[in-house]
């Protein structure tokens, strides 16, 4: 069977519209991929599968504290086709809803009652819109705020380097993933090129999806200039022909600001000799993994690989691939233009700057580009401060877990928040005051994870479920016995879903819950 | 069979099962195989999945098809041409194996005088098969050294059968395919104990073992061992019984088979075993052959007795009983021996294994066959002529067993009946994975039912057009020797003008339909090829038969 | 075998291997047992089910021994500490989401069996029943979604050895299940009822559904029976599974992979088309013609006599190659060694040919 053909699949499920009857049996047969791989494929993804459900409410930790669960309830009640969804990237503008594919930022009960039953008729026209955004002072890598760039300066400067040298100047600013995981950009561009194979591609990671994240939204409605020119010097040094982004399906505004700058770059002459495709990404927080995110773009379903092999030998259709978030590849134009040194100089405790999202109670949500290793104290200095008193923060995402206030003004970088047990991330940095209770704060994470598991190993399949069982157990009324008798075997469900968790999100899926109980073991009792 | 042991010396496949899956190329040619040999298809996936090349050639676009590299889609009955081009290219292209050729071959020369007449470019006008597709598949599989042919009845159910077989052996011998593991000529046997009712001698030719009935020494030993003369001339076979049924012959023993559904042109058997004067019939149901029986004697089913199968990979197996027979139901064995005792012959009360064991010691190929060797290390693959030697997974290893593999020259013969402007299409029958033969034990599965109840006829879209005919719809089958009716399937499976329809279902039996000529050296019937027309009889309201089915 | 020249450290043990093997394998030939639920040697590694997890040094993650190829220097642990706690609370989290009940001995249960062996904790409370089953009216495979593992063993074999597949993993998350496209019954599918499903699921999720089985006694009682299989000529072994008391086959399963020419495969009529073994509808007592025509019953005495004297007669009256004997490619070889032997030695005619003759 045709690989390509088989990439077409979860394409031609949402031009379909989704998974209605019959459909996986004609995609089928237009691909040629048996219809039960078809239909496999299709439910994995929550866009294409549950076809009735007009309207998303995001349940995500920081909508979920403006509310957004009371929203889901009033829309069922007035008979809206409504369910709930994880994340929309928009963590800033909560709580957030999604009709269809549109996000609908700063979504309130005052539209739902004006909208009288009909989902036709919530929001109808959803003009553009993009978050705020704001920098600490001193140089920046990337400069959200700034004019766009189409010169092209920066790829035809690594064309007179040669690949070689633009390795080494990525090297030199010692550019780490952005993604979450920290780990060194050179090394992969490095292995990629080293591969013998005369195929190999280049892929963006642009499904956003970790509750609190929503930089990579920004860095696409903004700079596009930067990812794109970012690919295409990444694809000349590895020697790809082809880049492939996935993009979040549901996130209106990239999907159409990504392709516009590809046209604009691709009529301006640019880029010669380098093909650029996009792939939707129908709703799997799993997808952010890289593997996970192969697999999809293959067509199949979102499940992460085994590692090793890497990416970076057998990614994409078997041929080596460089897999980079989109804030990594932001960061790569002006690497190449400033030297590698000058971006290393950039950061405090590590290299660089860091774009870090900043939402839940605090003043002035949005994306600050500051030196890598600020803490949050300065942070929200800049945001105008805390909403209430801060009681605790999830650093990186709901997979860092929570840590309290008296950790405020620790370095957010990469070694320094590992040493807590936590970790930086994608930097979605959601602030929580004394009125949360930190139990129902580790709830919502719980109840994340376990909708966006993929299914696939069962200490993540079954782990998240549950902790979440064992959690919502503890919280019904009864004495202090019975509540600590209902959380006994969390230690060792925990223990087993980060030693057997397949990829990261199970192993990190109980974090939010013993962070909490270690931090705040009060909040468990009363 | 008979066109193996004339070219190799032995009749059966010449390699394992076990080996396809380490073949790097496949020639898989008038066999269906994942509907026939559901296994030995798993074996050949599991090939290409590791990245062996596969050619289909086939008339119809069967499930192989769908994962092969290569199909060739012949036109029904023109194998022949489809083989001897190959063999032309070989030649031409100075891919023949020649030390292989030089060390165990005879007759090269006759069959490259032939083949060189039969260029790839005029075999597409005869097949139908693009000339270039005959030239890559004979390059490939001339220059792979794993490479491996496996065919079944839709090579050798023709008039020309046995050349088919030939035009096979001398691909394999004049590209060295011999001897070798994955490799070889692999017949797919379509029944458990063909092979192993070959090996036995219930041939009217061949003594247990494939010894010839006019070889002397051979018929010595089982005058000796039996305490009887045997007569040196060959009996007749299956094909010639059925047409002398009720003419020469007039009385018949009938075990295990329904001949009044199995064989061809069934309409003229019926008249002459209506002239037979006596008939026995052993059989586990009352069948269609039962209404011209005479005597008949219930028999036992393999789960009911003790004996061996021998598979399509001559592998000598155990059947053990694992319940009693219904009410007075006996084992076929017991019932024989009794039979030739009320004949007045003394026969001793003897078991399978002794029954074995008799036949072991007059047949060298399984004289170190024995049951209690098989309960112990498993099935034994012949040749195995010593207690303790460990049987053959691939024949011809270290020469060929006749001493010289033997080319044999073949012309292409039109199949008997051809299509003309009277019976247009041409209809080939054959069977499904979901039923077995007669379908006496399949049809009473429930489940198998349900999944295929009734009969159909597979044809294309454009006859269908031509006739009015829609998918669903009840239709006869007409040819010159009957008419049967069922229900229409348009399928892409079928190539234009041709039509195929399955041999399982007593109520639309394909066999009133089929030619009883049969091949000149084996007599087995051309159920592959005759001249068919189609009448709309009824529309149908609901459809097609196999709705969503993967083909249609 | 010559011995290889790769080495690798097993629990401090020096261990040869073949390039290629996986640590899995190289630890079954020196015999230290791993547990594994989503292996089989027919399928493509998977690494999902996480029981063969074990320690190699150098790494911080333990490991799946079934998809990680052994290398020279490997130090490779299975018995340690933390992979005796990994194997316990794996095992505890897959009980916890079993079903509670008396399903369990009725098939056997790989897991439950394993969890016996590695001590799962067995007071790990039972998560609430989450997959709920779906009726399909196809006549011999059932699937209880709250049994399933997920291992895919059953939906790799589909695909991988079958060919077919009909059967695919579907939804996400603890959601996750079996399925066919649409949900859809398995007739209407490209299922081809071979039921290598239920001889790969390792819990009884994919099970037999005939009503005969579950009139059946437990699996532990019925009699295996080796045989080979009477349909097409590959000649499968497999093993009759025997009511004693009611003389009756009510299970068909296939030996175990790498055991048999069949490599642990069947098809449709090979693992379910045995009803016909004691269908009513068949002949229980000999059958002769009457004079008016009919058919009557039979001693087997009388029976064998108007056969002798019938195929006599017509040698007496038209020559002894007036007779001809069909004999069966089903029967036994014996069978047809006697048939040969009658037709020759008793009636001195060499007329006689097996029914498939080609």
């Amino acid at each position: 069977m045709d690989e390509r053909q088989r990439a077409q699949v979860l394409g031609a499920l949402q031009g379909a519209g989704g998974l209605t009857e019959d459909v996986a049996a004609l995609v089928g047969t237009q691909t040629g991929v048996p219809e039960a791989e078809v239909y496999g494929a299709g439910s994995f993804f929550h866009l294409l599968d549950d076809t009735a459900v007009k309207l998303r409410m995001c349940t995500g930790l920081s909508c979920a504290m403006k509310g957004s669960r009371e929203l889901l309830t009033a829309a069922q009640a007035a008979g809206l086709p409504a369910a709930e969804c994880s994340c929309l990237a928009a963590c800033d503008l909560a709580p957030a809803a999604l009709r269809e594919r549109e996000v609908l930022p700063e979504f309130g009960s005052a539209e739902l009652d004006a909208a009288g039953g009909d989902w036709h008729a919530v929001r109808p026209e959803q003009a553009a819109w993009c978050g705020a955004v704001d920098a600490l002072p001193g140089e920046l890598a990337m400069d959200l705020a700034g004019e766009r760039d189409r010169s092209g300066d920066a790829f035809a400067r690594a064309a007179e380097l040669g690949a070689g040298a633009v390795i080494a100047e990525v090297d030199a600013a010692g550019l780490q993933g952005r993604g979450g995981a920290g780990f060194p950009a050179a090394f992969k561009w490095k292995a990629v090129r080293r591969e013998t194979a005369e195929t190999r591609y280049v892929v963006l990671n642009a499904d956003e999806g970790e509750p609190g994240a929503f930089k990579d939204r920004e860095v696409l409605l903004r700079r596009p200039d930067l990812v794109v020119e970012g690919l295409a010097i990444a694809a000349a040094a590895v020697g790809a022909r082809e880049v492939w982004c996935y993009l979040g399906a549901e996130s209106g505004g990239p999907w159409r600001s990504l392709p516009a700058e590809i046209d604009a770059a691709k009529g301006a002459g640019l880029y010669d000799g380098i093909a650029f495709h996009l792939h939707a990404a129908p709703g799997a927080y799993i997808c952010g993994e890289e593997t996970a995110l192969l697999e999809a773009l293959e067509g199949k379903r979102g499940m992460p690989r085994l590692k090793p092999p890497f990416p970076t030998q057998v990614g994409l259709w078997g041929r080596p691939t460089l897999i980079h978030n989109v804030e990594t590849i932001a960061c790569v134009p002006a690497i190449v233009r400033n030297s590698g040194a000058w971006f290393a100089g950039l950061g405090r405790t590590g290299p660089g700057t860091k774009l870090y999202c900043l939402s839940g109670h605090v003043a002035r949500p949005g994306v600050y580009e500051a030196p890598l290793g600020v803490s949050l104290d300065e942070l929200l200095e800049a945001a105008g401060g805390v909403v209430g008193e801060l009681k605790a923060f999830s650093p990186g995402g709901a997979s860092s877990g929570f840590l309290p206030a008296s950790e405020s003004g620790r370095p957010l970088d990469f070694k320094s928040l590992a040493e807590v047990g936590s970790m930086l991330g994608s930097a979605g940095i959601v602030v929580l005051n004394d009125a949360v209770n930190m139990a129902e704060a580790a709830l919502i994470q719980l109840r994340f994870f376990e909708a966006e598991s993929c299914g696939q190993c069962a200490p993540c399949r079954i782990g998240t479920r549950f902790l979440r069982e064992a959690l919502e157990e503890a919280q019904r009324p009864g004495d202090g016995e019975a509540r600590r008798a209902a959380l006994r075997h969390v230690a060792d469900a925990a223990w087993q879903m980060n030693e057997g968790s397949i990829c990261g999100l199970g192993q990190a899926a109980p974090l939010p819950l013993t962070s909490a109980l270690k931090w705040f073991p009060e909040d468990f009792e009363a | 069979m008979a066109g193996l042991v004339t070219t190799f010396g032995a009749g059966a496949m010449t390699n394992s099962i076990g080996e396809i899956r380490d073949a790097d190329f496949l020639f898989v040619i008038g066999s269906n195989t994942s509907e026939a040999h559901p296994i030995i298809a798993m074996e050949m996936k599991r090939a290409v999945r590791r990245g062996a090349r596969l050619v289909v050639a086939d008339p119809r676009a069967i499930w192989m098809t769908s994962i092969a590299d290569r199909h060739l889609r012949l036109r029904p009955g023109t194998d022949v041409w489809l083989l001897n081009a190959m063999a032309h290219v070989i030649v031409a292209e100075g891919l023949v194996d020649q030390a292989f050729l030089a060390a165990n071959t005879e007759n090269f020369e006759a069959v490259g005088e032939t083949v060189a007449r039969y260029t790839p470019e005029e075999a597409e006008e005869v097949t139908g098969v693009p000339a270039e597709d005959i030239r890559a598949t004979a390059r490939e599989y001339a220059t792979t050294r794993k490479a491996g042919i496996y065919y079944t009845l839709g090579i050798t159910e023709h008039t020309h059968g046995t050349d088919n077989v030939y035009a096979l052996s001398n691909l394999v011998l004049m590209t060295g395919h011999l001897g070798l593991a994955s490799a070889g000529m692999n017949p797919l046997r379509g029944q458990n104990n063909v092979q192993g009712a070959n090996d036995s001698g219930a041939s009217p030719v061949f003594l247990p073992g494939y010894q010839r009935i006019d070889d002397d020494a051979a018929r010595a030993r089982f005058e000796a061992a039996w305490g009887v003369e045997l007569r040196p001339e060959p009996g007749l076979n299956l094909n010639e019984m059925m047409k002398e049924a009720g003419k020469s012959l007039k009385g018949f023993y009938v075990m295990g088979e329904d001949i009044v559904l199995s064989e061809p042109n069934v309409a003229k058997l019926e008249v002459g075993l209506n002239q037979v004067e006596f008939l026995v019939l052993q059989d586990l149901f009352l069948n269609e052959t039962a209404r011209f029986a005479d005597v008949i004697l219930p028999g036992g089913c393999f789960a009911e007795k003790d004996g061996v199968f021998t598979n399509s990979e001559r592998r000598v197996q155990m059947v053990r009983k694992a319940v009693e027979p219904p009410g007075q139901a006996r084992a076929d064995l017991e019932i024989l021996q009794d039979l030739a005792r009320a004949c007045g012959a003394g026969w001793p009360e003897q078991d399978a294994a002794a029954v074995y064991a008799e036949m072991a010691a007059l047949a060298p190929k399984f004289a170190g066959i024995r049951h209690e060797r098989i309960e112990r290390e498993g099935g034994i693959q012949w040749p195995c002529e010593t207690l303790d030697h460990p049987g053959t997974p691939f024949l011809h290893e270290g020469g060929v067993l006749r001493g010289r593999g033997r080319f044999e020259p073949v012309e292409y013969r039109p199949s008997v009946e051809l299509a003309d402007s009277e019976y247009p299409l041409v209809l080939s029958t054959g069977r499904t994975l979901y039923h077995y033969n007669a379908a006496t034990q399949t049809r009473r599965e429930p489940g198998l039912a349900a999944k295929q109840p009734e009969a159909f006829l597979e044809l294309h879209r454009r006859d269908a057009r031509d006739r009015g005919i829609a998918d669903g719809d009840l239709v006869e089958v007409r040819t010159r020797r009957g008419a049967v009716r069922c229900r229409a399937a348009i399928s892409k499976q079928v190539r234009p003008g041709c039509i195929w329809m399955p041999f399982h279902f007593a109520e639309a039996r394909a066999n009133l339909l089929t030619v009883d000529d049969g091949d000149s050296v084996t007599g087995t019937a051309e159920y592959k090829v005759c001249a068919a027309e189609l009448l709309l009889l009824e529309g149908a309201a609901g459809g097609g038969p196999f709705p969503g089915a993967w083909w249609v | 075998m010559i011995q290889s020249r790769h080495q690798l450290s097993l629990n401090g043990a020096a261990v040869s291997f073949a390039a290629g093997e996986t640590v899995l394998a190289v630890a079954a030939r020196a015999g230290t047992a791993i547990p594994t639920l989503c292996h089989d040697s027919r399928l493509e590694p998977a690494g999902c089910c996480r029981s063969c997890l074990v320690e190699i040094e150098g790494r911080p993650r333990m490991a799946p021994a079934c998809a990680t190829p052994a290398a020279d220097g490997m130090v490779v642990a299975t018995a340690s500490e933390r992979v005796a706690r990994h194997r316990r609370t794996l095992l505890s989290m897959y009980l916890a989401d079993q079903p509670a009940g008396p399903e369990r001995g009725g098939h056997s249960c790989e897991l439950h069996a394993m969890a016996d062996e590695f001590g799962a904790a067995p007071d790990w409370p039972k998560m609430a029943p989450l997959r709920a089953g779906r009726a399909d009216p196809n006549p011999y495979i059932l699937f209880e979604p709250d049994k399933c593992i997920l291992c895919a063993r059953c939906t790799r074999y589909c695909d991988e050895v079958e060919g077919v597949s009909a059967i695919a993993l579907a939804k996400r998350g603890p959601a996750t299940t079996i399925s066919t496209a649409d949900g859809r019954g398995l007739l209407d599918t490209s299922c081809e009822l071979c039921g290598g499903c239920i001889d790969v699921c390792p819990t009884g999720a994919m099970t037999e559904k005939m009503p005969r089985t579950a009139a059946a006694p437990p699996e532990r009682e019925l009699e295996p029976v080796r045989t080979t299989c009477n349909y097409c000529g590959v000649g499968c072994q497999m093993d009759l599974n025997v009511d004693r008391a009611a003389n009756r086959v009510v299970k068909v399963t296939s030996p175990p992979p790498g055991t048999t020419t069949n490599d642990g495969n069947l098809c449709v009529k090979g693992r379910f088309a045995y009803d016909f073994i004691g269908h009513p509808d068949r002949l229980t007592t000999p059958l002769v013609r009457a004079q008016d025509g009919s058919l009557r019953e039979a001693s087997w005495d009388e029976a064998l006599q108007r056969a002798a004297d019938g195929l006599r007669g017509v040698a007496e009256r038209h020559g002894r190659d007036a007779l001809g004997f069909v004999s069966s490619s089903r029967c036994t070889g014996e069978e047809n060694y006697l048939v040969q032997k009658l037709a020759r030695a008793v009636f001195d005619t060499n007329n006689v040919h097996q029914c498939s003759a080609t």
